[in-house]
């Protein structure tokens, strides 16, 4: 296909503000695919991705789309994924494209993470079509919104769409826009291939399918070829495009976007970013800097039961398979016995591993609390890196800390600025720049939208902020981070002891201030969610040798039956075998029995 | 029926779970006769009968022991009106004393009470109070049990509702321990969990049940435990009518053979329920030699922690291997 009629775009939108609803009305235009039945969504192709609203793998899909002179236009649409933790992915998929439509809600305005993926598609020159989704929703205010993409984006009224993605109103005008303003694929056929991956996923039949985008020459199938950065040789297997179903093609040429079977056993030999060259004859340079997504958080993995360990020692190493960004080694904790010490790209990637290790391997497990890496150096000079709160050395031993620190930017309605100050400030973030976003006063009284620019320690997001965010601003505010750099800190480690007994599993690092007030949460917890003994338990939380929170478990006194008579025996040895039962499941911390959930109740604590 | 007949020595007969007094004097007599009849009945055997304040008088106490009835067991349950209220039970403190008055008056030298602590909103002195007026109506046993709350009942409805409050099992230990002393200040002797007696007053009936002894029960959801088999009948009235006029067994709902570690674990429970303790050698034969090294290291690790104790031959619950005497049996059940 001539490459002038090629246009290769993504959508950039923030979570539940109609991206995939968006997509589907474009497929469904485009004569792609039938309206179903069902509200399908055809992009999403993973239950998690549809259960959360958002999507974590990139997929691309190709639409013709004849305008009324006659011509038919090649749409490649790649799918991003939304959220922070996957802004390398982001940034890969938007080098693919040329253009971008961004999404924004009438009903909600910019978001915090929205405006970043902006700026890494205009830093991509990427041709940006800005549209005001959901307008048939009553509480819909596009003036405003319309406002803030004038203030803050610099666009003009008349280079906005409005459109309602659900009903259909005003897509068709999309359609036709990003035919004339998308440029089309600049790369030259006559040039050695040079192809960029932006997505891959692990199949059990063809091994690594990588995404990809030929930007010079052409890709055959059968041919040989191999990855610039990685360095990884493959043979092209079988190749194709999704239309959304996939079909086979002989040739993917420059400018087009496609797929190919690449056999490889693990998404790791196949990243995203690396740009694919032929065997012989390659080219010289690759398009973008190839990059390796840094974990940075971190969480320690074991199963519930200590015999399913195996399980998923086999769960995650299938699961690496497809998510070349966890990371993990095996750790052992003498209460929580062998798993794995596990490294995120965020919060929700962590919840997302998880969640798929439960659901897809039918494992029930522990996660420890999450925390970040940090840089120590010794009074030796030795410079260690620590993940895990057991790895932290004794405060003699430190001659300094260092920590990750990111740029947060909070997107809110003015009215709540004083409240979430207070809850940024409280866990310990530098206040950085104010921006007001448009002068139109909103409908709601909740005033009028600001974006608030912060430093913080990472180690302070991962704990209940962005809960915290939320309900301070009625759900209005919006968050964004993005990865400054390691900063010198002042922290200490928290232990907790179990009747004189340190749990690992429960030890954090914290600022010295905080120390007293997580300390004497975490025992008031433990208290409340340990069953009383036979003897009492001392629950204290130390830092160093010095005990900075105690409370006392009292023995249990009683846990008789009191009447046992000729009709009750059997009645009563059943109870007792059923506490026999619950005993097994008990873990324990030297003598003291501690049921599974008091474990999560702590660990969620924060 | 017939089968049993001849074959055991019936020792002790028991009227109660239930209210047997809804019978007339004449249908026990009648009862009394059958089992006399079918059975090898040993001499001077006990005969106990339970009966609630409130629901008989002197002539109708009177009538029973000329019937042969020789022990009364009356639910007093408290000697606090407001704990009756709560307990929603039907009599008063003072119809509980009058009844036991005219079973005194009848004849009966060996009366016991049924007490109940852990009370919601019962307090320890409330409880010091009951004991004081049970002590002095010198009964010759008394049985202290701890409310059991369950769900479904009017009880548990209050306090899920938070009408009444949840006892504090900390008062209730206090409670118990309290009975214990006074008691035993007071001429009592305990012999079991929940049982105490005069002395030569142990109702010998209940020590059938913890010996692991063959008992046999007639009656609706009533419980036999015979040539190691527990037996429960239906408890719905008219099934169990109906079976009656069936075959011999048509009445059983649940039948369960008990052997092997499962008996050896229930002896073992049944007996420590018993202040006398459990003696090794009558629980364990030479065969059961994995068992015995199995509950040897649990008895070392139970008198650990102080609720077991041992003279050699005898072992037994200490005061707080009582209270705590779930954390004694589950231990010992097989795996």
């Amino acid at each position: 296909m001539d490459q002038k009629l090629i246009r290769n775009f993504c959508i950039i939108a923030h979570i539940d503000h109609g991206k995939s609803t968006l997509a589907d009305r474009l497929i469904e235009l485009t004569g792609a695919q039938r309206r179903n039945k069902n509200i399908d969504l055809v992009m999403d192709s993973m239950d998690l991705e549809r259960e959360r609203g958002i999507t974590i793998k990139a997929k691309a899909v190709r639409l013709n789309y004849a305008v009324p002179s006659g011509e038919v236009f090649r749409l490649n649409l790649i799918d991003t994924p939304g959220h922070v933790d996957f802004s390398y992915e982001v940034s890969r998929t938007l080098v693919a494209c040329e253009g971008a439509v961004l999404v924004i809600d009438a009903t909600q305005g910019i978001q915090a993470q929205t405006l970043a993926n902006i700026y890494i598609a205009m830093e991509h020159d990427l041709e940006i079509i800005p549209v005001v989704n959901k307008i048939d929703l009553p509480g819909s205010e596009p003036e405003r919104v319309l406002e803030e993409i004038e203030t803050v984006l610099g666009y003009k009224e008349e280079e906005v769409l409005f459109i309602s993605a659900k009903t259909g109103e005003g897509v068709e005008q999309l359609l036709k826009t990003i035919v004339k303003k998308v440029p089309p694929p600049s790369g030259d056929p006559e040039l050695p291939l040079r192809a960029l991956i932006f997505d891959s996923h692990y199949d059990d039949y063809r091994g690594v399918i990588a995404y990809l985008r030929v930007v010079d020459g052409a890709l055959n199938s059968g041919q040989k070829v191999q990855l610039m950065g990685q360095g990884t040789h493959m043979e092209v297997l079988d190749l194709g495009y999704f239309a959304p179903e996939p079909r086979t093609e002989e040739q993917l040429r420059a400018g087009e976007v496609g797929y190919i079977a690449t056999g490889l056993k693990s998404v790791a030999e196949c990243r995203v970013g690396d740009t694919v060259t032929l065997t012989k004859g390659g080219a010289r340079e690759p398009l973008i800097g190839y990059d390796l997504p840094k974990p940075m958080v971190f969480a320690g993995i074991y199963p519930a039961q200590a015999d399913e360990y195996s399980d998923l020692r086999e769960a995650i190493e299938k699961l690496n398979l497809n998510d070349a960004s966890l990371v993990f080694e095996p750790e052992s904790s003498p209460i929580l016995g062998q798993g794995f010490r596990c490294g995120f790209l965020g919060l929700l990637h962590l919840d997302i591993v998880v969640e798929r290790l439960e659901r897809e391997f039918s494992l029930s497990l522990v996660v420890t609390v999450p925390g970040v890496r940090f840089l120590a150096t010794k009074t030796s000079g030795e410079v260690i890196t620590v993940t895990s709160p057991a790895d932290y050395p004794d405060p003699g031993e430190i001659q300094k800390v260092e920590e990750p620190w990111v740029k947060i930017s909070i997107i809110t309605p003015s009215n709540f600025i004083g409240a979430l100050m207070e809850v940024v400030q409280e866990y310990e973030g530098v206040y950085k720049h104010t921006e007001y976003m448009g002068q139109f006063k909103a409908i709601d009284e909740a005033g009028q939208r600001v974006r608030l620019e912060y430093e913080m320690p990472l180690r302070s997001m991962l704990t209940s902020f962005y809960d915290y965010l939320k309900s301070r601003s009625r759900g209005y505010a919006s968050l964004d981070h993005e990865f400054l750099g390691y900063r010198e800190a002042k922290l200490v480690k928290l232990d907790v002891l179990v009747n004189e007994l340190k749990v690992d599993a429960f030890s954090r690092i914290v600022p010295p201030h905080k120390a007293y007030e997580v300390g004497k949460a975490m025992v008031a917890k433990l208290k409340e969610v340990i069953p009383r003994q036979m003897f009492k338990i001392p629950v204290q939380a130390a830092v160093g040798g010095r005990i900075v929170a105690r409370e006392d478990i009292s023995a249990r006194r009683k846990d008789v039956l009191s009447k046992c008579y000729g009709g009750d025996i059997t009645r009563k040895r059943k109870l007792l075998e059923k506490q026999k039962e619950g005993k097994k499941k008990m873990r324990m911390i030297g003598r003291v029995e501690v049921p599974k959930e008091a474990f999560l109740e702590v660990m969620k604590l924060n | 029926m017939e089968q049993y007949a001849g074959n055991f020595l019936a020792r002790s007969v028991y009227f109660g779970g239930g209210t047997p007094s809804l019978m007339s004097v004449n249908q026990v007599e009648g009862l009394l006769c059958w089992i006399k009849k079918m059975f090898t009945v040993q001499s001077d055997p006990e005969i106990s009968f339970e009966v609630n304040p409130g629901t008989v008088d002197y002539g109708y106490l009177a009538d029973l022991r000329r019937a042969g009835i020789n022990r009364i067991s009356l639910g007093a349950q408290s000697f606090r009106d407001e704990e009756l209220k709560v307990l929603g039970r039907h009599h008063t403190s003072a119809e509980a004393m009058s009844v036991l008055d005219s079973a005194r008056k009848a004849g009966f030298d060996n009366i016991s009470l049924d007490l109940i602590y852990g009370i919601p909103g019962q307090s320890l002195d409330d409880w010091h109070q009951t004991l004081d007026r049970a002590i002095k109506m010198k009964p010759e046993h008394m049985s202290l049990y701890c409310l059991s709350l369950e769900e479904g009942t009017p009880l548990m409805e209050g306090i899920n509702s938070g009408e009444s409050p949840l006892p504090d099992p900390d008062i209730s230990a206090d409670q118990y321990e309290t009975a214990e002393n006074k008691l035993g200040q007071n001429g009592y002797c305990q012999y079991e969990i929940s049982n105490w007696a005069r002395k030569g007053r142990e109702c010998r009936h209940n020590k059938v049940y913890w010996r692991h002894e063959p008992y046999l029960g007639v009656g609706m959801g009533a419980c036999s435990y015979i040539n190691n088999v527990r037996r429960t009948n239906v408890s719905d009235i008219f099934q169990y009518m109906a079976a009656c006029r069936g075959p011999f067994g048509a009445a059983v709902k649940e039948e369960e053979i008990i052997e092997g570690e499962v008996k050896k674990a229930e002896a073992v429970i049944l007996s420590l329920r018993l202040n006398e303790g459990v003696c090794f050698e009558d629980v364990y034969n030479p065969a059961g030699a994995g068992a015995c090294q199995h509950y040897g290291q649990v008895f070392n690790e139970l008198t650990g922690y102080g609720l077991l104790e041992s003279d050699g031959s005898l072992i037994r619950l200490t005061r707080k291997g009582r209270l705590l005497s779930n954390e004694v049996f589950w231990r010992l059940l097989p795996d």
